[in-house]
């Protein structure tokens, strides 16, 4: 339907692939370095692709429009338990295995074999905890029928 | 082992690299008005076709098209070889490293969709955008790394 989106999409998303590859986030050694604290390389790359996507963000803001997408729509969500939460479960996945989502993808498409095992057991945690959700809602519906079910009050005695 | 062109450093510099990843996230929003996340790229492509819902078309060919740029970089680059794990594979035993990747890569999945993001949603895009949200998931999955990095550090007497 819009192709220019279409387009810029998949262009991106190669340059992405090819950048996060390009700087060794594929081998475990690099992350696991940067969280051991004795290589800088990690967070040099982090902190200046968020400064620079910062800035881009910035000048978008003014323009408020985008090329192929309509009108600007940036993220701003409060900050919630579920995000504390999964993000520390998140880093210990992070910091034991020294890969992330997109580092995984670097991985193995270099030829890391572990890496297929990260990413089989990301896609079953990310099932794994859509399940739980989906318990916690069922059982959230159950009790609001169930305190529906009761009489308002109970009747007077006498 | 693969053929290597080694057209490309081990190592691009920090200032190529991570400015160029910046210019991927201003750039999707500029765009396309999308949010850069491998995260909800693999569930959109794995997960919601066994859960049943339907995906935004675009996050599935985002997934494609990352793989694309990765074997790309990989095929040019001198890092392109089969391994099982750095580190990890020579320090542990093959009874505790199986599970250790798996059940990191469970922590991993869990966090991201409980959290809404991962380091490329959450640390890149929504950083960037200055969303509460991602500023605090950032805080926490690096803390949290650092300090398991360093336990497991100290735990395997300095060999992982």
């Amino acid at each position: 339907v819009n192709g220019g989106a279409r387009a810029s999409t998949v262009a991106i998303g190669i340059a992405f692939g090819f950048l996060v590859t390009g700087s060794g986030f594929g081998n475990y050694a690099t992350i696991h370095q940067a969280l051991l604290l004795r290589g800088w390389y990690m967070f040099a790359v982090f902190g200046s692709a968020v400064a620079v996507a910062a800035a881009g963000l910035a000048l978008l803001r003014r323009a408020g429009t985008t090329r192929y997408g309509g009108p600007l729509r940036l993220p701003h969500a409060p900050a919630r338990r579920r995000h504390v939460y999964g993000a520390a479960i998140f880093g210990m996945g992070f910091g034991l295995t020294g890969t992330c989502p997109g580092t995984a993808v670097a991985m193995i498409a270099t030829g890391g074999l572990g890496g297929l095992l990260v990413l089989a057991g990301l896609v079953g945690g990310m099932w794994l905890r859509g399940a739980a959700e989906r318990q916690a809602r069922s059982q959230h519906a159950q009790a609001v029928a169930n305190q529906r079910e009761q009489p308002p009050l109970s009747p007077a005695r006498g | 082992v693969v053929t290597v062109l080694e057209l490309l450093p081990a190592q691009l510099p920090w200032w190529l690299a991570g400015p160029g990843l910046g210019l991927c996230v201003a750039g999707l929003y500029g765009l396309a008005n999308r949010r850069l996340g491998v995260s909800g790229a693999l569930l959109a492509a794995v997960v919601a076709p066994v859960e049943r819902w339907r995906v935004e078309r675009w996050r599935v060919e985002f997934l494609a098209a990352v793989t694309v740029g990765a074997l790309a970089a990989g095929l040019l680059g001198p890092d392109m070889r089969l391994t099982s794990y750095p580190v990890l594979s020579t320090a542990l035993p093959a009874a505790a490293l199986i599970p250790l990747l798996a059940g990191g890569g469970l922590a991993l999945g869990y966090g991201a969709r409980w959290a809404e993001g991962c380091t490329s949603g959450h640390g890149l895009s929504g950083c960037a955008a200055g969303s509460p949200d991602s500023l605090a998931a950032t805080a926490t999955f690096f803390a949290v790394a650092v300090a398991v990095t360093f336990a497991a550090h100290a735990l395997g007497g300095g060999a992982l």
